[in-house]
């Protein structure tokens, strides 16, 4: 069960007659129910990484399954939150978060997202159109919109990377809840290290393409951030990112 | 929060006395417009600056139009021309977001259709009523056709580029959410198009009046542009203002109707955020 991402190769443009690989031979195994967060600098191919779960993007070579089903393109098995909540704007709330329900057809459609919103917290604005909303709760939308559809894994592309500092902290606690409550496979990527360490049960940090760590987070929930183990963490992964060039500490 | 919804409040009231003032404003401008029209043509009588025949008065126009109401022409003409326009207007909607649509999803249609439309885009309009008439016939078909063809050439680009312009993050939203490519178009692009080709249709009403009135004054026995040919030809000056006039308002109120059509809905579009802070 899980995913399994078998050799696989992407490259976006040649140079000198070489392909120029993001993703080169890369293999990963997650497992069903956990929670992986994907650190890295810009370029060193976690979005690119999330595209390909999507199904937004093809690999050049190799195949990646969800339970055992391979990915030809993006389907309801694999919900996506992105860094904009992407919310239909012409449809309330509680309609955006039925939209994959009613693709299929659902006659449960209305109470299912019912649940959903008030799982996010968001109970009282079903009938609010996106742009009445700030951005953590039009995030939390997405996530409502994501989980209503039951997909297999949530594929979560820096989703409180456009949040300020204030609303990404709940935000942040909100997910571990939801998380918590659905005990979803999740597969978040960020930038954020204490995020990463907070949210996830496990670490992968990405560098030019490879796995540079691959670290289980094992410390009780809801962690602490200034337990020292915590900060542990912090400090391994960072050094992780920034890498052999100690000079460009600049993470974003 | 409450001091923040509060000011967002007061700021709306102020923003709307505002609004009602500018109204007023605006109708007190056009009323004199029409008042020193009618002085200067009083003042006019005396000194005969200008020959009156030429400057007919507000008064008189008012006469035409309550003599054309009594002889029951007016009915007739204004009838037909609301006919004509509307069946051409609704006609080159329709056709407009089929083209639209099919540009906008198949590169071998945009191959096709998009080098011609170039072609004839940049012509006159009114060019193509002699052609028509050729065609179609002087009766009815070749107005109606000549006014779908303008709505057509004018809105069509609007429904492509709207198309072509929906946000990929929502097209990818929709494909995770399990939408076929069919339900992405209906259900993602097409929406949020609409905008774009409600914009189109509202500027496409001008140049359908425009059409409308040229297909009247040239071949036509009947119509509010016809009036002004006939009126021309008698020297009728408040015959042919009135028409004018009256062309002017036909297209105002259709426009009005299609503004608040807009406003229902595109209620998502306008709304802010409101109380709605995080808490």
């Amino acid at each position: 069960m899980g995913i399994h991402i078998n050799h696989i190769y992407k490259a976006y443009e040649e140079k000198d007659g070489e392909m120029q690989y993001i993703l080169k031979d890369f293999c990963m195994d997650i497992n069903d129910r956990h929670f992986i967060c994907v650190l890295g600098k810009s370029g060193c191919g976690k979005s690119t990484l999330l595209n390909l779960l999507a199904g937004y993007l093809k690999p050049d070579k190799g195949d990646i399954y969800v339970e055992y089903d391979k990915i030809y393109g993006p389907s309801a098995d694999r919900g996506v939150v992105f860094q904009q909540h992407a919310l239909f704007p012409w449809r309330t709330v509680s309609e955006n978060v039925q939209f994959g329900l009613n693709i299929k057809k659902n006659k449960n459609a209305k109470e299912i997202a019912q649940r959903y919103i008030d799982l996010v917290g968001l109970n009282g604005y079903e009938d609010k159109y996106p742009s009445e909303l700030s951005g953590g709760m039009a995030q939390r939308v997405g996530i409502a919109r994501a989980l209503a559809n039951n997909p297999r894994v949530i594929l979560m592309d820096e989703p409180l990377g456009a949040l300020d500092a204030l609303t990404r902290d709940n935000m942040r606690r909100e997910i571990e809840r939801i998380w918590q409550a659905t005990k979803k496979m999740i597969v978040f990527i960020t930038h954020s290290v204490p995020e990463a360490v907070y949210l996830a049960d496990r670490v992968i940090v990405l560098q030019e393409g490879q796995i540079a760590v691959d670290q289980l987070i094992n410390l009780p929930r809801p962690r602490d951030i200034n337990n020292p183990m915590f900060q542990d963490y912090v400090k391994q992964f960072e050094a992780a990112i920034t890498g052999a060039d100690a000079d460009s500490v600049i993470t974003e | 929060m409450m001091k923040k919804s509060k000011k967002q409040i007061s700021y709306n009231t102020s923003q709307e006395r505002r609004a009602k003032l500018d109204k007023y404003f605006k109708a007190i401008s056009l009323i004199s417009f029409f008042v020193i029209w009618e002085l200067f043509g009083v003042i006019n009588d005396k000194y005969s600056w200008i020959d009156a025949k030429f400057l007919p008065m507000p008064t008189d126009i008012v006469e035409s139009l309550y003599n054309f109401i009594l002889d029951g022409t007016l009915q007739t003409h204004l009838f037909i021309s609301v006919e004509r326009v509307l069946s051409g207007y609704v006609i080159g909607v329709i056709v407009s977001i089929i083209l639209g649509a099919l540009i906008a999803s198949f590169k071998i249609v945009d191959n096709i259709i998009s080098p011609i439309l170039n072609l004839f885009g940049p012509i006159p309009v009114m060019a193509f009523l002699p052609i028509f008439i050729l065609w179609f016939g002087i009766g009815e078909n070749s107005k109606v056709i000549l006014i779908a063809y303008a709505t057509v050439i004018y809105m069509v680009s609007y429904v492509t580029e709207g198309i072509k312009n929906t946000d990929s993050l929502l097209i990818r939203s929709a494909l995770s959410l399990g939408a076929t490519p069919m339900q992405v178009f209906t259900q993602v692009k097409f929406k949020a198009a609409f905008p774009n080709i409600f914009l189109g249709m509202k500027g496409a009403l001008g140049t359908a009046f425009g059409a409308m009135v040229v297909a009247e004054m040239l071949g036509a026995s009947t119509g509010l542009g016809y009036i002004i040919v006939f009126s021309k030809n008698w020297f009728k000056m408040s015959d042919m203002m009135m028409a004018a006039i009256l062309i002017g308002l036909l297209y105002t109120i259709m426009f009005g109707i299609l503004s608040v059509i807009e406003k229902n809905l595109f209620k998502w579009k306008s709304k802010t955020n409101g109380d709605a802070i995080e808490s």
